[in-house]
């Protein structure tokens, strides 16, 4: 019975190929430099079309926090082209859905917190080229993406993206009234500054290891997540005599955990479903059509029992559930930023990051040196990370 | 494939038929405005970067560049543009030729350069709506022409453009 077993399996996979996985998560066909940069641009030349976005959001935040700037943008760029192209006709999507694909096929995206922070990171660096307006666009975007959470209460809830939004229409000498109300009301961490437009010196920080995808239930069907950690829960700027608490406003464990179900959990739901009863049917003709084939009077009808249990179990082994994990693995967990008025000059600062007592940890500070220009009038912005990956 | 067709590959935001049905029109319209078609002398208008409101990102000189080369095509020159965006370039060049490191067709020492008679400029607002199917991106184009003496906004015209995007379930 046990030989039949494995052989229904095998011919199984030999013939719905079902079962064979894709990890993205695999190394690819180079050997780690050790070079973060050198890496990043090998994984994203090596990985399949599939994973190439992943691979692109991965590597622009290992950009961000090398300074690698020009580099960031490149890759966000590409990223986002395909973030905002339209995928209804996507056939990696629909076979994705198929009940014998996981749904790791698909053209990576990422979900919605992936999506956003992708946008945020682009505006960030649209901010440091001085083009606000296309700035707030990210902002706008990376909120719109957390747009359509079942539970309406969290629909666009991050902080910093409306709270820049509206300081990037105030900077533009429009009213960023309503985004700081927006902003505001979804603070749940820390109070939000009120706007200086004057103020030219904006500094961006990130703090911890953001959530990790894990899958649950008896297939790996259900998609959940790991909280991130940080052990700093905040900053402290200083720069030009000047002292500033930089608190975290966003929390992305939160916000990858707050968004409800998804539709493609109701289809890896169903495909769980078909995965077991068409197994339990397998075990059932098995069993009862080995019974009935040791009767030489009922050995037909026991054959036939065999040989649909058989199917069965075939057509069982060869549903795939399994939830893609592929993830986003170095974002932070905490999101914070601060906004200082400076005169013109070159200024050293320093970013000390605190815990959730507000002690400072050692060995964790960051300097940074800063050039605050007379004209044209254009903020210097400053992204600070406690991660170095 | 033309830039004025819609590709293969789309998305709801700005896009090349867009920005070249925009312009398009815009260029036919403001050929159309008297005091450019009756104007005694070609008046020169200098442009002002277009304010992007939407929730796209995008290369907001492309719309005004496009706008120019059309209008200064077109027209036969009944439109004429001063290159204010090259003033630092052209003021090291005049300063340069003052100091007389560089030769001189004209006395450098001349005010020559021209002043605006209009300023061309416009604005992107857009509005999107997302549910669990996809997405829905309204996106208006404004355009104004305005009178550099008097404030006076002499033309303007504005086109409008709608996309929906439907998701796969997979993405959703």
């Amino acid at each position: 019975m046990q030989m039949l077993r494995t052989s229904g399996l095998c011919l199984g996979l030999a013939v719905l190929g079902g079962c064979a996985t894709t990890d993205a998560e695999s190394p690819a066909a180079w050997t780690k430099s050790g070079d973060a940069m050198v890496d990043a641009r090998q994984a994203i030349e090596t990985a399949p079309a599939k994973d190439k976005v992943l691979w692109q959001y991965r590597a622009s935040a290992t950009a961000m926090r090398k300074g690698e700037f020009l580099q960031a943008k490149g890759w966000l760029d590409d990223a986002l082209m395909t973030l905002g192209g339209i995928h209804a006709a996507d056939p990696s999507a629909r076979k994705a859905r198929g009940m014998f694909r996981e749904e790791g096929r698909k053209r990576f995206l990422g979900e919605p917190f992936e999506r956003s922070m992708a946008y945020y990171y682009r505006g960030i660096l649209y901010w440091m080229d001085g083009e606000l307006d296309n700035a707030r666009a990210c902002f706008q975007s990376a909120q719109f993406e957390d747009s359509d959470t079942t539970d309406k209460t969290y629909a666009g809830d991050y902080v910093l993206f409306d709270y820049l939004d509206g300081l990037a229409t105030s900077k533009l000498g429009g009213d960023g009234g309503d985004a700081i109300r927006r902003a505001t009301a979804s603070a749940r961490q820390a109070r939000l500054p009120a706007y200086d437009r004057e103020a030219n010196l904006v500094l961006f920080l990130e703090l911890g290891r953001g959530p990790r995808k894990y899958g649950d239930g008896e297939y790996g069907e259900q998609l959940k997540f790991r909280e991130g950690e940080s052990v700093a829960r905040g900053a402290v700027l200083r720069v030009a005599g000047q002292t500033i608490s930089i608190p975290a406003y966003d929390n992305l464990t939160f916000q990858a955990t707050t968004r409800g179900g998804r539709v493609m959990d109701h289809v890896l739901r169903n495909k769980a479903v078909f995965k077991t009863g068409t197994g339990v049917a397998g075990d059932v003709g098995i069993l009862s059509g080995a019974v009935l084939a040791h009767n030489r009077q009922t050995r037909e009808v026991g054959l036939g029992l065999l040989a649909a249990g058989l199917v069965g179990k075939i057509v069982s082994a060869a549903a795939n559930p399994r939830a893609d994990l592929r993830g986003w693995d170095n974002l932070p967990q905490w999101l914070g930023f601060a906004a200082v008025k400076l005169s013109p000059g070159e200024y050293s600062g320093l970013v000390d990051f605190v815990d959730e007592r507000g002690a400072v940890l050692a060995n964790k500070s960051r300097a940074f040196k800063v050039r605050i220009a007379d004209a044209p009038r254009r903020d210097s912005v400053v992204f600070i990370s406690d991660r170095n990956d | 494939m033309n830039p004025d067709e819609r590709g293969f590959v789309a998305g709801t935001g700005v896009e090349s038929q867009d920005l070249v049905a925009v312009t398009d029109k815009m260029a036919r319209s403001i050929v159309a405005v008297p005091v450019i078609q009756k104007a005694a002398a070609a008046p020169y208008v200098i442009l002002e970067p277009v304010l992007n409101e939407t929730r796209f990102p995008i290369n907001k000189d492309m719309f005004l560049d496009r706008l120019r080369v059309q209008l200064s095509s077109k027209t036969q020159g009944k439109v004429r543009f001063l290159a204010r965006e090259r003033l630092a370039a052209l003021e090291k060049e005049r300063a340069a030729k003052q100091a007389g490191q560089f030769t001189s067709s004209a006395n450098p020492n001349v005010q020559e350069f021209k002043g605006a008679d209009y300023l061309l400029t416009g604005k992107l607002q857009g509005l999107s709506t997302r549910t669990s199917k996809g997405t829905s991106d309204y996106i208006l184009y404004t355009f104004q022409l305005i009178d550099a003496r008097t404030t006076e906004i002499v033309w303007e015209d504005a086109a409008e453009i709608k996309k929906q995007g439907l998701e796969d379930a997979a993405y959703r």
